[in-house]
């Protein structure tokens, strides 16, 4: 599995003319250097596009492939802005053995960027005390407690109106607004209209791409998709789309040419235009299922990785039966392509068509992971407390990426920092000193002798106060320096209130301008600290100079060993231990809250903290000493505000009682997995089904549920210490597969898991 | 009445084969029989133990304790039609403590399964049928002999409480340990079949004989009972079943 990260430079090395595209896109900034954002932007997108966009391949049922050259301009997918990767260049300057010449030019190509790129202008923007507080952006390989990113992530745009209006329509609207614009607003609007213009001209490229491909194609079958795929890309040049073909090419080269990677609530948007062919007999229900699995096919070219957000069901869907008929197909397609994208993801709500629910627990159930389930009875009011809006825009939340709440077309808040929470708790051990990097990383907060609990807890939220007050302006900066560079016009076309207000989306255009913080280790930090309460301030079985020196030792030895037994056997959270879960509720308040406070400080309408899934927990555990809740160093911390691995041993029950206690009014966004054995979806269907309404009906935000699975079993072997939870059916009894001897264990793993 | 102490060495919440439902089953310490198959060896004894390995086998909790973990979890109850099971161990050997226990749960309304081998006087079994929703019974083996061997008690008592809790109209559900070689035998899948014709609504788990492990035996430091059996391979536990269904006990499945 690639990223496009990795396919990017793939297709750099393979290019005809190596860096010719990253020649040129350099070149038309440098000629624009000094002209308006949006005409250097314009300047550099006629370049790009569409130049960018990949040839239609065999089997496509859309057109609309793109790889990103190694300087490119657009949101995140190249990087920030006008982004520009050095290493990558260099890279390809060996690796297809480039004269002297070429390379020379290549170089100058770097340190012309180095002052520009926009990442480079970010972090050149950055006062003193905030580039000392920031000081490394090398977040996957340096200890550290937290991190700047350089993105504009997870827009997601008002594709309902790029439908109804078409680009021709949007053009207008435009032209209207631009009719009492001053200089400086028509500049921006011109812009956009010309953007749109190069949307046409991109799809009329693939028309003319896809008549001659299949002129030169013997298959008649290949020859009739081809030439439907030429005559929707050359109707959407022109008006609005008339069918379900056309409205999903439309909005696919829409996206690629934005820069945009979640889709929103498709159902709502694309619902009334497949249900219009179906109806009207244009279309049947087999021939758009296979259509969608073709845009998933797609979608996983695009992005293979974090993002691909393609939303269905729940409140505020302006047809909720038309949409719901999309919805089933869209479910359906997963099922049928089972690919790790798009991230399908299913809102729901009380009074929501049950049939929904019921096949996405089919499809889990099969194994696909998707649906990811959102309640909206929790989030709504949740979302409208944590972004301070009204609940009838609340109801437009939409998670992106790994999970990041954003108000549809209606906000931003592209999640530009990380935060090792584990990593403050180390460093408050130790007066701010890095035991993992050796240096002095944060605050002097104390001398480490602490005589109370309370006085640690204060060490701790000294580290983090520092941390989250640099991130926050970061942000802000992150915002200020990338809305200066430039429009994004794509972007600012299909945004609220970017027409009426005639500004750019990043510079004062956009309605709501949040902003998230990523923060790891939260459960793990808990669980230590709640471990230290107890082992040395309560039961004094330690001291914490003892402690620390076991930490840093890795708990080598057998007193270290000694030590670390009694620290797990303290409870952990996930386990419905009231005591355990208020330490992890009061961590998650603390970073939320403080992270909230932060909003008005900078100047930003809201930020938040995000409780997300990736692989940060992995990277950022390399980094991070062995710690107080058992952890040895390296291992990672516990994936977002899922109790680290193995320690919730209490039950289902217990466990989703726990998760209920976070409260999910305070940040935006957080991620629960769970696994459930597949008979749960079969033949014990209906306790599945209790499991869940007692959770939803608790509290309960968001669920990824997957199926346990042959791997799992194989994990358990290998790090049984993580996989206490795991129970199996053997001889009629429901046993710990970790307590089975080894013969058994196999015998488990040897028959399929239908149970 | 609520502070009666009780040895307890399991509370598994959120079981989902201990009865109908999301269950919370808790688990008492002693035991009367010795099974040979016994697969939780340190339910046997009444008092807490302490194994090789340091674990400790056994807790002593009151009703209250008890109660204040079963109740955590009372939506899942209502949302599943599940409840609390008591098991064992033999959990009426803990009468006093297993009744209250019973008592208190449906005080709060909550279901209550007790998994039960129904060797215990009559009239004490009797009386808990008021506060017991659903007994999950083990039928061991038909032959006095085999009983005897395989479990170390007669089997009158137990055989004979289950005709009566049946005749009294209580709600059972028999579970059916199946040992090759020991008693899974035609008498005994006769015995089996009988009483499903007799009591059609009554539910039937077959559930064939699986290896476990030892390891719990060892680390009690006892002897590994002697029983000389093996895993029935699948077309055998068919053939069980099949046995069952044509003989008219068509309730009977695999549990
Ligand atoms: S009745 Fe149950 S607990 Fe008692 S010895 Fe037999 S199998 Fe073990």
């Amino acid at each position: 599995m690639k990223t496009l990260t990795e396919l990017n430079l793939e297709a750099a090395l393979a290019a005809h003319d190596p860096l010719a595209r990253e020649r040129a896109i350099t070149t038309a900034y440098r000629a624009h250097e000094n002209a308006s954002p949006a005409v250097r932007e314009l300047a550099v997108l006629a370049v790009q596009f569409p130049a960018i966009l990949e040839p239609i391949e065999e089997g496509d049922l859309f057109a609309g492939r793109i790889r990103y050259p190694l300087v490119s301009f657009g949101p995140e997918p190249g990087g920030l802005g006008y982004a520009c990767r050095a290493e990558a260049i260099r890279y390809v300057v060996a690796g297809r053995g480039l004269d002297q010449e070429a390379c020379a030019e290549a170089e100058e190509m770097i340190a012309y960027w180095e002052t520009r790129a926009t990442a480079a202008r970010t972090r050149a923007a950055y006062p003193p005390a905030l580039a000392a507080a920031l000081p490394s952006d090398d977040w996957t390989r340096e200890s550290g407690a937290g991190f700047p990113l350089y993105r504009m992530a997870g827009t997601v745009l008002d594709y309902r109106k790029l439908l109804q209006l078409g680009l021709s329509g949007l053009d207008a609207e435009i032209a209207l607004r631009a009719a009492g614009a001053s200089s400086a607003q028509r500049d921006f609007l011109d812009g956009l209209r010309a953007a749109l213009g190069l949307a046409a001209a991109s799809l009329r490229h693939y028309a003319a791409q896809a008549r001659s491909l299949a002129a030169d194609c013997g298959d008649p079958s290949h020859v009739a998709g081809l030439s439907t795929i030429a005559a929707d890309c050359d109707a959407v040049s022109q008006r609005a789309p008339a069918t379900f073909r056309e409205a999903l090419q439309l909005a696919w080269i829409y996206a690629l040419l934005s820069g945009t990677w979640n889709y929103g609530r498709v159902d709502d948007w694309l619902g009334s235009f497949l249900v219009a062919d179906l109806d009207a007999g244009r279309l049947d229900e087999e021939q758009a299922t296979q259509l969608l699995c073709g845009w998933w096919r797609l979608m996983k070219a695009y992005d293979n990785q974090f993002n691909n957000r393609v939303f269905i069901g729940g409140r505020g869907r302006v047809n909720e039966a038309v949409a719901d008929r999309f919805a089933m197909l869209a479910m359906e397609a997963t099922r049928r392509t089972r690919l790790n994208q798009p991230q399908l993801s299913l809102r729901f709500h009380a009074d929501q068509n049950p049939a929904l629910m019921a096949r996405a627990l089919d499809v889990i159930g099969e194994g696909c992971t998707f649906p990811i389930l959102y309640n909206d009875d929790v989030n709504i009011p949740a979302v409208a407390r944590a972004f301070g809006v009204p609940e009838d825009e609340a109801v437009h939340y939409t998670p992106y990426g790994c999970g990041e709440y954003v108000l549809a077309n209606r906000s931003v808040g592209t999640p530009n920092g990380v935060v090792n929470l584990l990593k403050c708790l180390e460093l408050a051990l130790r007066d701010g000193h890095d035991p993992v990097a050796r240096r002095q990383a944060g605050p002097r907060t104390d001398d480490s002798s602490f005589a109370c609990f309370e006085e640690l807890w204060r060490a701790y939220a000294a580290q983090l106060e520092h941390l989250i007050a640099a991130l926050a302006r970061q942000e802000k900066i992150a915002y200020d320096v990338t809305g200066r560079e430039a429009p994004f016009l794509f972007l600012s076309v299909l945004y609220d209130d970017c027409i009426a207000r005639a500004k750019p989306l990043f510079a004062g255009g956009v309605r709501h301008l949040g902003g998230t913080l990523e923060t790891y280790g939260n459960i793990n930090t808990a669980d230590a600290l709640f471990a230290i309460e107890r082992i040395v301030f309560q039961e004094r079985a330690a001291t914490l100079s003892q402690l620390i020196a076991a930490l840093d030792g890795d708990f080598s030895g057998p007193d270290g060993e000694a030590l670390r037994q009694r620290l797990l056997a303290v409870p952990k959270y996930g386990n419905d231990d009231d005591a355990a879960d208020a330490m992890a509720r009061r961590v998650h308040d603390h970073v939320c809250i403080l992270t909230r406070e932060q909003a008005a400080r900078v100047g930003l309408d809201s930020y938040l903290v995000v409780v997300i899934n990736n692989s940060a927990n992995t990277l950022f555990g390399h980094t991070t000493a062995a710690s107080a809740d058992g952890r040895r160093h390296g291992q990672p911390l516990a994936n977002a505000n899922n109790p680290a691995p193995g320690a919730d041993r209490g039950g289902v029950t217990a466990f989703l009682n726990s998760l209920v206690k976070i409260d999910p009014g305070l940040h935006a966004g957080a991620v629960q997995n769970m696994k459930f054995s597949r008979a749960l979806f079969t033949r014990h269907r209906t306790k599945l089904e209790a499991l869940l309404a007692g959770y939803w009906a608790a509290g309960g935000a968001q669920a990824m549920i997957s199926v346990v699975s042959r791997d799992d079993l194989e994990s358990a072997l290998r790090e049984p210490e993580k996989w206490g939870h795991l129970l199996v059916r053997v001889g009629g009894f429901s046993v710990r597969f970790i307590d089975l001897p080894s013969d058994i264990q196999l015998e488990v793993l040897g028959r399929t898991l239908h149970e | 009445m609520n502070d009666i102490t009780g040895i307890v060495f399991d509370i598994q919440r959120g079981a989902l084969h201990d009865g109908p439902g999301v269950r919370t089953t808790v688990f008492l310490k002693g035991c009367p029989l010795r099974c040979a198959w016994c697969h939780n060896p340190e339910s046997q004894t009444f008092e807490p133990e302490t194994g090789r390995s340091g674990r400790i086998y056994g807790r002593a909790l009151t009703v209250t304790e008890v109660m204040a973990v079963v109740r955590r979890d009372a939506r899942f109850y209502a949302a599943s039609g599940g409840g609390l099971t008591i098991s064992g161990g033999e959990p009426t050997a803990q009468y006093d403590f297993c009744s209250a226990l019973l008592a208190a749960a449906h005080g709060e309304g909550i279901h209550t399964c007790l998994d039960t081998c129904g060797a215990l006087d009559w009239p004490r079994l009797d009386a808990l049928c008021a506060h017991v929703d659903v007994f999950l019974y083990d039928y061991k083996a038909t032959a006095a002999g085999t009983h005897r061997a395989l479990t170390g008690i007669e089997p009158g008592l137990p055989h004979a409480n289950l005709r009566r809790l049946l005749a009294a109209g209580a709600t059972v559900r028999l579970r059916c340990p199946l040992i090759p070689d020991a008693n899974a035998a035609p008498d005994h899948l006769d015995a089996i079949a009988a009483l499903g014709r007799d009591y059609p609504a009554m539910a039937i788990d077959l559930m064939p004989y699986h290896e476990i492990g030892a390891g719990k035996y060892d680390d009690l430091g006892r002897p590994r009972p002697a029983l000389e059996t093996r895993v029935p391979a699948a077309g055998e536990t068919a053939a069980w079943l099949d046995t069952l269904h044509s003989a008219g006990a068509a309730q009977a499945a695999l549990g």
